[in-house]
């Protein structure tokens, strides 16, 4: 009975050691796949930053909307850093990913898979979220220059309105993507949406009557006897 | 020279004439109302004042949907006994051709450049179809400076109202006149003569894609003569009527217009234009005269208005565009009254310039940097009108002089900020 037990003991130490020397060379292939995918994805940094500086991103950036995207979400660091910071992540998670798979572990292998599966939704979505920023501020920033122009009465107003409707659109879509409680995303957004336009219909429909029908009589009557504010003619 | 874009009924034609002395070119879109009197004025000057030459009239069209074409072919001679004018000599061609490329009315003007080039012409000119002001002497003053002087470009000068032409008097006349040193009163006033040789040079340069053939045709036809060396002269016209089309014409977008045409241009020739210094006056011909106008309602409430807005609204815009001092200075316009208002002219030059230097630094995307200068313009168009309100028109044009003085003064600044862009 003593000698089976330390059989036993024996037997099992023998498969633990059997099977750390199984893993060893995959935890140490591992390793180097991380050290490596460090090294490179540092090169990859370096030399996209530099590229984009020669390109003049940066200025591309401001002239764009894009640097005051960032900096509204209170990013201080320069676009093309952060443009090099982002493919460096790329590519030290893809060696991850791969260092990973080198230790045969089930469970690790599928969890892998299902990030990798699962990484074009949340790169879709960050891109939808920062293009409708993009849209957002644009558009926002021409309604706000056309109404001032216009002379129509709070410009700022108009402008907010546009901005968010356009921002609530594009975090909608983001959320969609993302699969992320899909039908009661859905259905906030088509409430939501649909509230501001009824709410804007009662105030020009009803608030906005007069003016409206005065706006139209004008249109229709014939060019020739629109009454002209000025006489001046600029060019 | 690339002449593919004329139609094969065009280069027929003008295998039939072969050489022609004068070509005036008429653009056109939906005219038919004014451009039979157009062609009866071209052709009633042709006579009185070139009896002896080849003569074309060259209608280069939009695709006009009113019967345009069909006027100004069936358009019949005017009675040369009425005009004191002989019978001419020989007759006058017509072209009536649809333009091809981008529309507007530089595309227009590409092809009346080609046929002109075609024809080996000495003289051109081109008027607008929608006058109502035309006379025959103004062929005469159009093109004989070219013809019989040996100028290569001939500027229109018109008698307008103190308050006409506001763009032109505060941005685009003391600007081609600060930066390219010639003093052409109205740069984009629309009716040229050139020389066939200068209607070649123009067609060697490739902006017939750009906002040239669009809307920019005009100042880059005046900004081209002056920087190529070209024998540049103005010719006094009297008053230039139109007919109203539209008068509602959206501001914002005419002044996005006119200013990103000019300063596309300082863009293109800023080797040329921060080596001038000064400027000189250009040759007038024709006999200036003044007639009294009729009393101009300005609405200055609703332009210091605007401007208010824009002070208000718009300040984080003017913020990356405008100098800090220049933009601190802006915002103190605001509190003044409608009639006290006033805008300097130092600062306005200082806004120009900034504008000028931001559209090259592509500060924010241009069509709303350029949107964003209306607020400005009107505070000053405002201003110009308080300030002038019982002058005359001697008084009004001393005043466009200082503010043309000062543009050439304050130069160096406008180099300062492009070479920091």
């Amino acid at each position: 009975m003593e000698g089976s037990f330390w059989q036993t003991l024996l037997g099992a130490l023998d498969a633990f050691f059997v099977g750390v020397v199984r893993f060893l060379p995959g935890l140490l292939a591992a390793f180097l796949i991380l050290v490596v995918g460090l090294v490179i994805g540092w090169l990859v940094r370096v030399t996209a930053r530099r590229a984009l500086v020669v390109a003049k991103f940066d200025r591309f950036c401001d002239s764009s909307g894009a640097s005051q995207v960032l900096s509204r979400a209170d990013v201080r660091a320069a676009p093309s850093s952060l443009a090099a910071a982002l493919l460096f992540w790329l590519v030290f998670l893809s060696f991850l990913m791969a260092g990973l798979s080198a230790l045969h572990i089930e469970v690790i292998s599928r969890l892998i898979s299902e990030f990798f599966l699962y990484l074009p939704r949340i790169l879709a979505a960050l891109a939808i979220l920062f293009v409708g920023f993009l849209l957002a501020n644009f558009l926002a920033r021409a309604a706000l220059l056309a109404a001032v122009n216009a002379g129509v009465p709070s410009p700022r107003a108009i402008s907010l309105v546009v901005k968010f409707l356009i921002t609530i659109l594009s975090f909608a879509m983001a959320l969609e993507q993302l699969e992320i409680a899909k039908t009661i995303v859905l259905a906030a957004f088509v409430i939501a949406f649909g509230a501001v336009m009824f709410g804007l219909a009662l105030a020009f429909g009803l608030g906005g009557r007069d003016v409206a029908r005065r706006v139209l009589e004008r249109h229709l009557r014939d060019t020739d006897e629109r009454p002209a504010k000025d006489d001046i003619s600029h060019i | 020279m690339d002449e593919s874009f004329l139609s094969e009924e065009v280069r027929r034609q003008i295998a039939e004439i072969g050489e022609a002395d004068i070509v005036v070119g008429i653009p056109s879109f939906n005219n038919a109302r004014t451009i039979g009197q157009v062609v009866r004025a071209v052709q009633a000057g042709f006579a009185k004042y070139f009896p002896n030459e080849r003569t074309l009239i060259v209608n280069s069209d939009g695709g006009s949907t009113d019967g345009t074409q069909e006027v100004v072919q069936t358009a019949t001679a005017p009675d040369y006994h009425t005009i004191l004018a002989p019978h001419p000599v020989r007759g006058v061609h017509r072209i009536v051709t649809p333009y091809h490329g981008v529309p507007g009315k530089g595309s227009a003007l590409r092809t009346v450049f080609a046929v002109a080039h075609a024809v080996a012409a000495r003289a051109c000119a081109v008027v607008d179809s929608d006058l109502r002001s035309i006379t025959p002497e103004w062929l005469d003053l159009l093109l004989s400076p070219v013809f019989h002087q040996g100028f290569d470009f001939v500027a229109p000068l018109y008698h307008r109202h103190k308050y006409d032409g506001t763009i032109t008097n505060s941005i685009v006349y003391p600007l081609t006149r600060a930066l390219y040193g010639k003093r052409v009163r109205q740069p984009i006033g629309g009716d040229f003569g050139f020389s066939g040789r200068l209607a070649g040079h123009f067609l060697e340069h490739h902006v017939w894609h750009s906002d040239v053939a669009r809307f920019g045709i005009d100042i880059w036809m005046t900004t081209t003569a002056i920087t190529g060396g070209y024998g540049v002269c103005q010719s006094f016209l009297g008053a230039k009527i139109h007919d109203v089309k539209d008068p509602g014409v959206d501001l914002s977008a005419m002044l996005m217009q006119v200013v990103s045409s000019v300063f596309a241009l300082i863009e293109d020739h800023h080797a040329v234009w921060r080596e001038v210094r000064g400027s000189q006056a250009v040759p007038l011909f024709g006999f200036e005269y003044a007639v009294g106008l009729e009393p101009m309602r300005v609405d200055v409430s609703r332009m210091v208005g605007i401007f208010a807005a824009g002070a208000r609204d718009l300040a984080p815009i003017w913020e990356q565009v405008l100098a800090a001092d220049t933009f601190a200075s802006v915002g103190e316009l605001a509190a003044a009254g409608v009639t006290d208002f006033r805008f300097p002219v130092e600062l306005w030059v200082r806004v120009v310039y900034d504008f000028a230097a931001a559209f090259h630094a592509k500060v924010i995307n241009r069509e709303h940097l350029l949107r964003s200068l209306t607020p400005l313009y009107l505070g000053r168009t405002a201003s110009f009108v308080n300030e002038n309100e019982e002058a005359g028109s001697a008084e009004v044009e001393a005043a466009i002089e200082a503010l043309c003085l000062e543009f050439e003064r304050c130069k160096p600044y406008l180099v300062e900020r492009w070479d920091t862009a």
